[in-house]
């Protein structure tokens, strides 16, 4: 009896060792690689004693539909997710499977991910984070995620709906008015024989290059789309 | 290699064991009680959604189909793979063949007589008598009560003309204001969405469900995708094909007429592609007449577009129009059906071909606004005089000079030794100007054949008995048009018979 409560005390304690150690580790996902932080940061950056908690202090990353205000998601997002440095989204983020996703160390859950959507999610990243379309555009106007699929943190099969998009773009009528053709008023995409019924992404195509889809059948009309392939 | 293609594998394993041992009196057939199609692919356990009535495309067949079944109490979903609503209807050149409409037009503008009968006559006739009588009775008898319908209660507005165009005997092609079969679509949407009759977008149909391979099993619903979702919906009382044809698909047309192959330009929207018939034949339908594919005539030479200049040409045989090959000179009768046209056009061996007509022409077959956007945009070529027209559109103008001079004169005569173009009082001969041009050159057009139906436009298989619960309408089906679909035709056909599949599939008995 005694023996057994002793064994048990041991095994407590043990347990509390090892994940005590774990938690010290894991709350800096930077450590494993970053020793010297100067190679890394600028050379006007304040020197960084701590780890990535301290460079949370100052740099915020928007949940709400705005990415921070010096990029910091689309910088570590270009240099981590992607590249010769491309490293497993857990390498930072805390993540149960089907359950929670978040940053190491941090409390909030962006929602949960399953382990079917992560590649996908990655890559999505990577294009908002860097690149010719759709979706850096938004990241350089500060939009995030949230900002077009709300929250929580999109799944594999997520679209954006019409409304959303008018929310900032629209109404439609100021979209049409944009895109007016003076020589030819009916060659206007915001205002084509489809009327209101098109959906945006149509033609906009967030994670991917931007097609003008009037030419599908039009060829012989040129026309410029932003996020369009390069 | 996925998990349908090893059960259908490891099954004909299977069958030819079986086979081997029974001494040959095992065979695979489609008819055998609940084994091939059955285990091709199992039926799904549960349902993602249930619907009273599913109704697959959002053209004119499946929006009319749609409306009538929303109108008799059924809930209903357009499923339409494209991410806009129409399909080639929406794109289409929005002409509508009636022998009359509630503002009898056709009698108001002085254009003859006309009736059902003489239409159905013309319709058989123009598709060399292989298309089904009945079921062309039932398109002539009903396109001017559905012009109607469209009109009380779409709102449907349509323009002060009416042609007589290539195959028809009479003045009977009515136009839309809008000029494109958009004014069609709006108002059978209109029609089915204030009914209730839910349209929802990219969302592909990827297998019809059917209950076992006996001949009286039911259809009971369909296998979508919507983005990288797979969903299963059950449709209670009928499903209805309402997709459209596969002037876009070049393998497909290539199985059935090769010469079809990827150089041809087609006036269709990217999903008219043949998918669905592949899906309904899976489960025992039988599909007819597929090689029957029609060029567009006047087509723009370049694109294969079917714009709104594309339609004149088509329009202006009844009032005199002229079509003329590269060095000026007539090379068909312009009454002409579209395979005919067609053919002589491309048996002048020089691309394009034009048609030739007046200013006095434009108010009978279009509007002055059409023709000043579509010389603004450079698609007609507009002259004081004949010879200055062949110049600007690199004709020898001597040759159009004299091609004109004599056409003019055989009308005169009202006769046409060269073609035996037949005229009537009310075509205008080309002496006043100004004069227009406008390029034109055949593309893929229309599929006339498709899936068989029977006059309640439910889907027959290969023993000519209806597939329970399995409708279709529009140019799905086969052997209505026969061998050459005449101009002005489709539309009534998606439309009468849309209304019909949608009136049918409402009455069926739900299934528990």
């Amino acid at each position: 009896m005694t023996a057994r409560i002793r064994w048990v005390g041991w095994l407590c304690a043990l347990l509390l060792l090892t994940s005590s150690a774990a938690m010290a580790q894991k709350n800096d996902p930077c450590a494993g690689c970053h020793k010297d932080w100067s190679k890394v940061l600028p050379k006007d950056h304040a020197a960084v004693n701590g780890g990535f908690q301290q460079c949370r202090t100052c740099h915020k990353t928007g949940t709400d539909g705005t990415a921070s205000v010096n990029g910091f998601a689309t910088r570590l997002h270009k240099t981590h997710a992607a590249g010769e440095h491309k490293l497993a989204c857990d390498t930072c983020h805390s993540w149960v499977d089907g359950k929670s996703f978040g940053l190491i160390g941090e409390d909030a859950n962006l929602g949960p991910v399953k382990k079917e959507d992560l590649a996908l999610m990655q890559q999505k990243m990577v294009t908002w984070a860097d690149g010719p379309f759709t979706d850096h555009l938004h990241a350089k106007a500060k939009v995030d995620c949230a900002g077009c699929h709300a929250k929580p943190v999109p799944v594999s099969d997520a679209t954006v709906e019409n409304p959303r998009c008018l929310e900032c773009h629209g109404p439609v009528e100021k979209l049409a008015a944009r895109s007016a053709n003076k020589e030819f008023p009916k060659r206007n995409p915001h205002a084509s024989h489809y009327g209101s019924d098109i959906a945006c992404t149509s033609c906009h195509k967030a994670h991917e290059a931007s097609v003008v889809m009037c030419a599908d059948c039009h060829k012989l009309w040129k026309l410029n789309i932003p996020g369009a392939a390069q | 290699m996925s998990k349908n293609e090893i059960s259908r594998r490891s099954l004909l394993k299977t069958l030819a064991a079986g086979a081997a041992m029974a001494g040959g009196g095992f065979a695979l057939n489609l008819a055998a009680p609940a084994t091939a199609e059955a285990m091709v692919k199992k039926l799904p356990a549960t349902w993602d959604e249930t619907w009273d009535v599913i109704v697959v495309g959002s053209g004119f067949a499946g929006l009319a189909a749609a409306a009538e079944a929303a109108g008799a109490g059924a809930k209903v979903i357009i499923l339409e793979k494209m991410p806009v609503y129409g399909g080639n209807s929406i794109i289409n050149g929005g002409e509508y063949n009636a022998w009359d409409d509630e503002f009898h037009l056709r009698q108001k503008l002085g254009l003859g007589d006309d009736s059902a009968e003489a239409h159905m006559k013309d319709t058989i006739k123009g598709g060399d008598f292989y298309g089904q009588p009945p079921l062309v009775k039932i398109l002539t008898d009903n396109a001017t009560p559905t012009l109607n319908w469209m009109i009380d209660e779409g709102g449907l507005k349509l323009r002060e003309v009416v042609n007589r165009t290539g195959g028809h005997s009479n003045y009977r092609t009515h136009t839309c204001v809008e000029g494109v079969g958009r004014g069609y679509t709006e108002a059978l949407k209109k029609i089915a969405e204030k009914r209730g009759a839910k349209l929802v977008l990219n969302t592909s149909i990827t297998w019809i469900w059917r209950e076992s391979a006996e001949p009286d099993s039911p259809v009971l619903g369909v296998e979508v995708k919507r983005g990288k979702k797979t969903l299963n919906l059950k449709a209670t009382r009928a499903l209805v094909l309402a997709s459209g044809g596969f002037s876009r698909d070049v393998a497909m047309r290539q199985i059935y007429n090769p010469s079809l192959t990827d150089t041809y330009n087609s006036t269709n929207h990217p999903g008219a592609t043949g998918e669905t018939v592949r899906y309904a034949q899976a489960v025992g339908a039988e599909a007819i007449q597929m090689a029957f594919i029609q060029l567009y005539p006047y087509a723009e030479p370049e694109t294969g577009l079917l714009d709104a200049p594309a339609v004149y040409p088509f329009r202006g045989p009844g009032f005199g129009i002229v079509y003329v090959n590269k060095v000026g000179k007539r090379f068909v009768n312009e009454m002409e059906r579209r395979d005919v046209v067609s053919r002589a056009e491309m048996a002048t061996g020089m691309k394009p071909t034009f048609s030739i007509f007046n200013e006095k022409m434009i108010v009978k077959m279009g509007t002055k606004e059409e023709i000043e956007s579509g010389i603004a945009r450079g698609r007609f070529v507009k002259a004081d005089s004949v010879a200055e027209l062949a110049t600007k559109l690199g004709i020898p103008p001597e040759n159009l000079t004299e091609t004109v001079k004599k056409h003019n004169q055989y009308m005169k005569d009202g006769k046409d030794p060269e073609f035996n173009r037949n005229f009537t009082k009310v075509m205008i001969p080309l002496e006043e100007g100004p004069f227009y041009g406008i390029a034109q050159w055949p593309a893929i057009h229309h599929t006339m054949g498709g899936l068989r139906i029977n006059n309640d436009a439910q889907v027959l298989d290969i023993w000519s008995k209806p597939i329970p619960r399995f409708y279709a309408a529009g140019e799905i089906t086969g052997g209505i048009h026969g061998a050459n679909r005449l101009g002005g035709n489709a539309t009534p056909d998606a439309a009468v018979f849309g209304r019909i599949a949608g009136v049918n599939a409402a009455k069926e008995k739900p299934l528990a």
